[in-house]
């Protein structure tokens, strides 16, 4: 029994009285990497939050190390020796590493050299390139989480979760990543990883556990796994050969040349890029974190604002524009679906019909001065229904409703404006299987009636299921363009690395 | 375990109800006709600015400067008539430099960029500088002959109703069918829930946000017109009490949460009747000025408190950043 450092018994935690988990068994054997699987809302996080804290169970018991406990609070989680790195970076950005690491165990006189020689000495013992008088805001995504699992390994813990650490990381990073959660388990130190990349749980845990809508499906051992027995274990069928398996035999051929961007720039971010979209067609646009695809887009649409002077030329059908504000990019149909919708997308405290309508207002505004509610239920019914939103009721709230089907609402808000030029970035970031599998069809049907859709992503297996035609961004703009027949994850790689 | 969620409205409109029967039970003078019209006609002017407030916390501002809109431009109305100019030019006068006010305002916020606590704060004090020091003769701007027929906006009554009785009926109706029912206020809401979503979605967020802040100086400069009315004059001195801070008082204690998006004209209602009846209250009870603040402050935290405790905020919404 001591050989678990952590056991769930029967773990249920109720929100508003619906299980999030329910009846979970758990255990984390001493020393392992253990990974945690599963869709959106299958409850890996909030296992891993009752675990460091964040929230308590509802029923059913926690062990560590045999004995019973409850954290309340994240501190007392932290005293019973689990840390949690999370999503989020919780960190502190305008304060140094060191300030950082030691955030909340500060002496009265709080000594800023003493601190930042200590926490020199302990990010070498660590090997750690992290500089302690840096500033948190100026690092990079992959130093920000090497001083988070600083901060855990500082703080003793003997349980580190790692709630999608990868997620912001570049290839290389994720390498470094990799071997510094293998040097921690030879530590003695036990981990939970919690990840949507499959490639990455099977490369990184000793053993892995599948959840499904609250329940334990299986754990074994990483061995008697492969990705279809995982993905088959999350989802209950077989969705691995029509999600991303499926290679395109034939691409659609470009319609009209809708957009057209010369020497785009954008300090720092956007540097003389070039690309041209057509209508008729899916342009895949892949690119590593930073090589500047989204702020392109975000120009175009009129989200951003390019550089004042030689700022370059955007061509909407032709003519040049300019767009301050988003308002005239969307009268001039251009759509930008967000890549965070949570910031950028929905309204959370508004129906899901409320959402869609507000779409339809904002691009026809005319004879629309008092609102019709039998308006905005039609309109509402009507995308629900056409993009299979599942939802008790159109006056659900969004933000009530799981990932997918939110970003199904900021879809239709967006399609209810009968844009010309759709923009999607990271379509399915965030969104449980079986709504990717939907929201690739909507993307589809999209290019089939004609529209010019541009697709951002950087998960490559959806870049080559869906695109036509495949832009490489590197380092601010366009270096490689692929037809979707001869590209292969090889040839994107090579031309977004080097 | 399936505990109802009270919502901070339903909140503050049962301490409404509790406190006004426990005043009309043990408040000898309270629970009379006449003393309900005084309760009603006090608290119209608070209500009246109560519901500009709310449109501009409803799309994720704050209007400070809502007393300087109250006490300049109809302050200017009683200092022109006084200087021989006529009783319309000068409505129209002081109407015009509510809108160019209101217009600033919504310039600094929306285009410059300015936080609306600032910004406001600012273009506050400006105006109310501005009044006192160039335009008014007095502190006080006294009446005049000129004005005659103007005081029915404040103390008449039509049908037995005094008039900023129905003066707050009718601006709360004219405030809850924008919000309710046009373009403009779905806009509102949606700014004040989500600004960035707001944007990308195409809504022209600027002029919106122009516009609250335009239809707020409007409406506080109406309310500083029915002020003026009741007392036969207007104290411009107003801009150094505490009123402001009732005002929001009324705004956050009727359940419009200071983070946008959410609340209406009913929230509004509530929390009017609540201070107006906790005001009333305490006046008659002699309770002094000093008293009445400490009173005022601490329904204010029971009030926020109460919140908190029936609506735990989750991790959702506590990375929404509340102001």
């Amino acid at each position: 029994m001591t050989d678990n450092v952590i056991e769930f018994r029967k773990a249920t935690k109720l929100y508003a009285g619906v299980p999030a988990i329910n009846e979970v068994d758990f255990q984390l054997r001493r020393g392992e990497i253990h990974a945690l699987v599963g869709e959106n809302g299958a409850g890996k996080s909030t296992l891993s939050k009752a675990l460091a804290g964040v929230v308590t169970l509802t029923s059913g018991q926690l062990l560590i190390n045999g004995a019973e406990v409850a954290p309340k609070t994240p501190l007392e989680a932290r005293h019973l020796g689990v840390a949690m790195v999370f999503q989020e970076n919780s960190l502190v950005p305008t304060m140094t590493v060191a300030q950082n690491l030691f955030l909340g165990q500060e002496r009265f006189y709080n000594r800023l050299r003493g601190i930042y020689i200590a926490a020199q000495q302990f990010l070498q013992s660590l090997n750690f390139d992290v500089p302690p008088t840096a500033t948190v805001s100026l690092l990079g995504a992959a130093k920000k989480q090497m001083v988070e699992i600083a901060r855990a390994v500082l703080h003793q813990a003997q349980v580190i979760i790692f709630d999608e650490p990868t997620a912001s990381l570049t290839p290389e990073e994720k390498a470094y990543f990799f071997d510094l959660v293998r040097d921690l388990k030879k530590r003695g130190v036990s981990i939970i990883f919690i990840s949507h990349a499959l490639e990455e749980a099977l490369l990184l845990a000793d053993r892995i556990t599948v959840l499904r809508d609250g329940k334990h499906v299986v754990t074994d051992d990483v061995a008697n796994f492969d990705r279809a027995r995982i993905v088959q274990a999350m989802v209950g069928r077989d969705l691995s050969n029509t999600l991303y398996g499926k290679r395109k035999t034939e691409v659609r051929r470009a319609g009209e040349r809708i957009l057209s961007v010369q020497n785009l720039k954008m300090a720092p971010m956007v540097k003389n890029n070039s690309l041209s979209v057509f209508a008729g067609q899916i342009t895949g646009v892949f690119g590593l974190v930073g090589a500047g695809r989204t702020e392109t887009f975000k120009i175009v649409a009129g989200v951003l604002k390019r550089d004042f002077f030689h700022g370059g030329e955007i061509l909407l059908n032709g003519k040049p524009v300019r767009y301050r504000v988003p308002a005239p990019a969307v009268q001039a149909g251009v759509a930008y679906v967000t890549e965070d919708r949570k910031v950028e997308g929905f309204f959370e405290t508004m129906s899901i019909a409320r959402n869609i309508y507000l779409g339809l207002l904002s691009k026809f505004p005319g004879g629309r001065f008092l609102l019709s509610s039998n308006e905005a239920q039609k309109t509402g019914d009507d995308w629900i229904s056409r993009l299979k939103v599942r939802a008790i009721s159109p006056k659900a709230k969004v933000v009530e409703l799981s990932g997918g089907n939110q970003q199904k609402v900021v879809i239709a808000k967006s399609l209810t404006q009968e844009p010309d030029l759709i923009i999607f970035d990271e379509p399915t970031r965030g969104v449980d299987v079986g709504a990717i599998v939907e929201i690739h069809e909507l993307i589809n049907r999209l290019a089939d009636e004609g529209k010019a859709v541009v697709v951002i992503s950087s998960y490559l297996p959806e870049i080559l299921a869906l695109s036509d035609r495949i832009l490489v961004s590197r380092q601010g703009k366009v270096v490689e363009e692929f037809s979707a027949l001869d590209a292969t994850e090889e040839k994107i790689m090579y031309a977004a690395i080097h | 375990m399936t505990l109802k969620r009270f919502s901070q409205q339903e909140v503050v409109f049962a301490i409404f109800v509790v406190l006004f029967a426990a005043f009309a039970l043990f408040l000898p003078g309270f629970a009379t006709t006449q003393n309900m019209l005084t309760l009603l006609q006090n608290v119209a002017v608070l209500g009246i600015l109560g519901l500009a407030m709310a449109l501009v916390v409803i799309g994720r501002g704050i209007d400070i400067s809502l007393i300087a809109a109250l006490a300049v431009p109809p302050g200017l109305v009683l200092q022109m008539v006084q200087d021989g100019y006529s009783l319309p030019l000068s409505i129209a006068v002081a109407l015009a430099l509510a809108l160019a006010f209101g217009l600033v305002n919504g310039w600094l916020i929306a285009y410059a960029e300015v936080p609306s606590l600032f910004a406001t704060l600012a273009t506050g004090l400006l105006l109310a500088g501005l009044g006192q020091a160039s335009l008014f003769k007095l502190d006080v701007v006294q009446w005049s002959d000129g004005m005659k027929g103007f005081e029915h906006l404040g103390q008449g009554s039509v049908l037995g109703i005094p008039t900023p009785i129905i003066a707050f009926a009718a601006v709360c109706i004219v405030v809850a069918l924008l919000l309710r029912n046009t373009r403009i206020g779905a806009y509102v809401y949606a700014i004040g829930d989500n600004p960035y979503g707001a944007r990308v979605t195409g809504i022209p967020s600027r002029p919106i946000i122009v516009l609250q802040y335009v239809l707020a100086a409007l409406i506080g400069c109406f309310a500083g017109f029915v002020l003026a009315a009741s007392v036969n004059s207007m104290p411009t001195r107003i801009f150094n009490s505490t009123l402001i801070y009732d005002v929001i008082l009324v705004v956050v204690l009727g359940g419009i949460g200071l983070s946008g998006g959410r609340g209406g004209v009913l929230n509004v209602i509530i929390g009017t009747l609540l201070i107006g009846t906790m005001l009333n209250g305490m006046t008659i009870m002699d309770i002094s000025y000093s008293g009445q603040n400490l009173i005022k402050g601490m329904v204010l935290l029971a009030a926020v408190i109460a919140d908190s405790f029936l609506n735990p905020r989750n991790e959702e919404t506590a990375q929404q950043g509340d102001i």
